[in-house]
C-alpha cells in the first residue's frame, strides 16, 4: 500500500496550484459579485490550452490522459480558490468522459477535441427536470422519430454553464410505454440549432460566475445520428457515467472546505482577544482539529474513488461515500471557519461568507447527500443477495 | 546550438524550517520541494531559445540532488527541455558553491555547450556564486542578474539589472553563460499532457563521484534562527527626564545626531 502521489500527480497538483494562485484569486471575488464573465471564460480558456478539461481523456482525443487521482488533485486546487471555475472544469470533464464512454468515433471526434482545446468554452449536461429532480428517471423531455431525425420537445433546468457550451448531452423520452427508466435515451445537441432555447438564469446562494439556467426544446430537430449510446439505454448510461462526476464534486468540496479552514486557522493565530491569540484557546484549537480531520478523511475517501475508477474497478459505491462525505464535511468546515471568525466571517470582507456560499450546493447538486445515501445502502444491501 | 540549463529543487519557502541535527544546515525532513524560482525564469529563457533557434538546437537540463530532484527536472522537461541530467548526491545541501560549479563543469566541458542559463541565486542559500564560477571553469563569458535576453548569430545581448533601477547592456560571443534574474519573462505553466509526456524523455543519472574532484572551500559551521531580540528598551521619569534620556541614547547607539 502506498499513499504517495507519482511525480506526475504532483507536478499537475503543483500546476493547479500555480495557475489557480496566479490567474484564478485576482478575480474571484469580483466573478462572486457578478456581472461580466469575461475573466471567467478567459481563465477557461487558458485551463483548457494547459490541458484541464480532459484529464482522464485519451492523448488522441485531445485529452490530457493524466488519470482520475490527476482529476480530483486539480480540482481540489482549482475550488481551493474559485468553486465557480472548478464546477465547470469539472462538467466539461465529465461530458468528455462520458462522450469518449459511449460515443461513436464521430462524436468523439467531432466534440471531445473541441471541448479539450478551449474552442467551446463548456460541454454541458441537460438531465434535471422541474419534476424530475433526484428521480431523473421521472422526465418529461421527449424525443421523436421523424425520419432520419429526432425532435425534442420539453425543457430541463439548472443547466451548468448553459450560455456557453458548445454541445448538450441531453437526456429524453424516447419510449413513452416501456416502464421507468427503460425508454430514455441519450442525445448530442450542439449550440445553436434551432429550437434550443437557453432559458433564464438562475439566481443562486453561490457559485456566481457559473452559469446555471433553463434550457427549453421548441420542436428542436437533431439528426439520428446524434443520439448517444444505444435507443432507450440513456438512463443507464446517466446512472452508470455519472458516477465520476462525484469524484470531481466530493473533490471540488475538499478544495473549498480546505480554503475555509486555512485562512480561519492563520487568522486564528494572529487575532488577539483577552491579550492573547484566539488560536491558543481550546475552543479553537478542537475546532481546527476536528475540521482538519474530517478533510483528511475526505481526502482519502476521495483518492480510494479515484484509484479504484483508475484502475478499472467498481467504484459507484466508494464515489458516493466520498461525495457525501467530502461535501457535507466541506460544509460543516465553512461554518465553523465563519466562527473563528467571528462577525468578520460573516462580511464580504473576508472570503469565508463566499467558500461558505459556494460549498452550500455541493451537498446537493450532482446527487443529493439523501441519494448518495441511497446508492451507498443500496451496493451494501445488494451484497446480502 | 547546444543549450544548457541547470536547475534546483528548493523547499517551499513557506515550510517551517528548523535546523537539522548537526546545525549545518535546515533539517529536510517532511519539506516540500519545487523548483527554485529564479531557474524556473532560467529554463523558461532556454525554452523560448531552443523553440526559435527549432530542431538544430537541442537543450538539457541539469540538477544535482537526490531522487527528489527528479520531480523538479520532470517539470522542465515537461516546460520543453530535450533530455534531463541527474546527478545523484545524497549529500548535496552539504556542498559549497565551489564544489556544485565544480561538478557542472566536469560534465558540461565535456559536451561543449554554446549557452548555458542557471538561475541568478537560490532561494535557499542564495550564494548566487554557482553560475559565475561555472563560467569561470570553462573559460566563457558571463552576464549575471540578467533581465533581458536575445542571442543572434552566436552574439549574446543581456541587459543586466544594476543597484538603483540602473540597467546594463552587454555583448558576448557564445559560448557564454547568462544568470538570471526575476521578471526575465513569464514562465510558463508546463501543460498536462507534456507533464505526462515527459515521463518518455530520456534522464541520464549519473553518480557525483565520477563528477567531483575538488574539496569544499567553504564549510557551513552553523545554522541556526537569529537570536531573539530583547524586548525593548523602556524609557522612564517626567517629560524632561525622558527627553534627555532618549537623547543621549540617540548620540550614543546612532549617527542620527552627528
Amino acid at each position: 500500500m502506498d499513499l504517495e502521489l507519482t511525480e506526475e500527480q504532483k507536478l499537475i497538483q503543483e500546476t493547479a496550484r500555480d495557475f489557480a494562485n496566479g490567474e484564478l484569486e485576482p478575480v474571484a471575488a469580483q466573478l462572486d459579485q457578478g456581472g461580466d464573465r469575461g475573466p471567467l471564460l478567459a481563465n477557461l480558456k487558458k485551463l483548457a490550452e494547459l490541458g484541464f478539461m480532459g484529464l482522464n481523456v485519451k492523448d488522441a482525443h485531445g485529452g490530457s490522459e493524466a488519470g482520475v487521482v490527476a482529476f480530483s488533485l486539480a480540482m481540489t486546487e482549482i475550488a481551493r480558490v474559485c468553486a465557480s471555475t472548478a464546477v465547470t472544469v469539472s462538467v466539461n470533464n465529465m461530458v468528455c468522459e462520458v462522450i469518449q464512454a459511449v460515443g461513436t468515433e464521430e462524436q468523439k471526434k467531432a466534440y471531445i477535441p473541441k471541448i479539450c482545446s478551449g474552442e467551446y468554452a463548456a460541454g454541458s449536461f441537460g438531465l434535471t427536470e422541474t419534476c424530475a429532480g433526484s428521480d431523473p428517471s421521472g422526465m418529461c423531455t421527449q424525443a421523436v422519430k421523424d425520419g432520419n431525425h429526432y425532435v425534442l420537445n420539453g425543457s430541463k433546468i439548472f443547466i451548468t454553464s448553459a450560455p456557453y457550451a458548445g454541445v448538450f448531452v441531453v437526456w429524453a423520452v424516447t419510449d413513452k410505454q416501456a416502464p421507468k427508466g427503460k425508454g430514455i435515451s441519450c442525445f448530442l445537441v450542439e449550440a445553436g440549432t434551432p429550437g434550443l432555447i437557453i432559458g433564464k438564469e438562475e439566481h443562486k446562494m453561490g457559485q456566481h460566475a457559473s452559469a446555471t439556467n433553463e434550457l427549453i426544446f421548441d420542436n428542436c430537430r437533431i439528426p439520428e445520428s446524434a443520439m448517444m449510446g444505444k435507443p432507450n439505454d440513456g438512463f443507464r448510461i446517466a446512472v452508470a457515467e455519472l458516477a465520476g462526476g462525484r469524484i470531481g464534486i466530493g473533490s471540488l468540496g475538499l478544495g473549498v472546505g480546505l480554503a475555509a479552514m486555512d485562512y480561519a486557522t492563520r487568522y486564528a493565530n494572529e487575532r488577539v482577544q483577552f491579550g492573547q491569540k484566539v488560536s491558543s484557546f481550546q475552543a479553537l484549537q478542537w475546532m481546527i482539529a476536528d475540521a482538519y480531520t474530517e478533510l483528511e478523511a475526505a481526502r482519502l475517501l476521495l483518492m480510494n474513488a479515484a484509484c479504484r475508477k483508475e484502475a478499472g474497478k467498481s467504484f459507484a459505491k466508494e464515489a458516493s461515500m466520498a461525495k457525501l462525505f467530502a461535501t457535507e464535511s466541506a460544509n460543516r468546515a465553512c461554518y465553523t471557519a465563519m466562527q473563528m471568525l467571528g462577525g468578520y466571517g460573516y462580511t464580504r470582507d473576508f472570503p469565508i461568507e463566499r467558500y461558505t456560499r459556494d460549498a452550500r450546493i455541493t451537498s446537493i447538486y450532482e446527487g443529493t447527500s439523501e441519494i448518495q445515501r441511497l446508492i451507498i445502502s443500496r451496493e451494501i444491501l445488494k451484497n446480502l443477495g | 546550438m547546444k543549450i544548457l540549463v541547470c536547475i534546483k529543487q528548493v523547499p517551499d519557502l513557506e515550510s517551517r524550517f528548523k535546523p537539522n541535527a548537526s546545525n549545518t544546515w535546515f533539517d529536510e525532513a517532511d519539506l516540500a520541494y519545487r523548483m527554485n524560482e529564479y531557474d524556473e525564469y532560467a529554463v523558461e529563457q532556454a525554452v523560448q531559445l531552443r523553440e526559435e533557434c527549432g530542431d538544430s538546437s537541442d537543450l538539457t537540463v541539469l540538477s544535482i540532488g537526490p531522487d527528489r530532484v527528479v520531480e523538479a527536472i520532470k517539470k522542465a522537461l515537461a516546460m520543453g527541455c530535450d533530455r534531463a541530467v541527474h546527478i545523484q548526491d545524497q549529500a548535496v545541501s552539504s556542498r559549497d558553491p565551489w564544489q556544485i560549479a565544480s561538478i557542472i563543469s566536469a560534465y558540461a566541458r565535456e559536451h561543449k555547450f554554446d549557452l548555458i542559463f542557471t538561475g541568478m541565486q537560490s532561494q535557499d542559500r542564495g550564494s548566487a556564486q554557482v553560475g559565475a564560477m561555472l563560467a569561470e571553469l570553462l573559460g566563457v563569458s558571463c552576464a549575471t542578474t540578467v533581465v533581458g535576453f536575445s542571442c543572434k548569430d552566436n552574439v549574446v545581448t543581456a541587459k543586466r539589472e544594476l543597484e538603483g533601477g540602473v540597467k546594463g547592456v552587454m555583448r558576448m560571443k557564445t559560448p557564454a553563460l547568462v544568470t538570471c534574474q526575476l521578471g526575465l519573462n513569464i514562465p510558463r505553466y508546463p501543460t498536462l499532457p507534456n507533464i505526462m509526456k515527459a515521463k518518455k524523455k530520456e534522464i541520464i543519472a549519473l553518480p557525483v563521484a565520477d563528477l567531483l574532484k575538488e574539496e569544499s572551500l567553504a564549510k557551513t559551521t552553523s545554522f541556526h534562527p537569529p537570536a531573539k531580540k530583547g524586548g525593548g528598551l523602556l524609557v522612564e521619569g517626567d517629560i524632561a527626564d525622558q527627553v534627555d534620556k532618549v537623547l543621549a541614547l540617540l548620540k550614543e547607539k546612532t549617527a542620527v545626531l552627528r
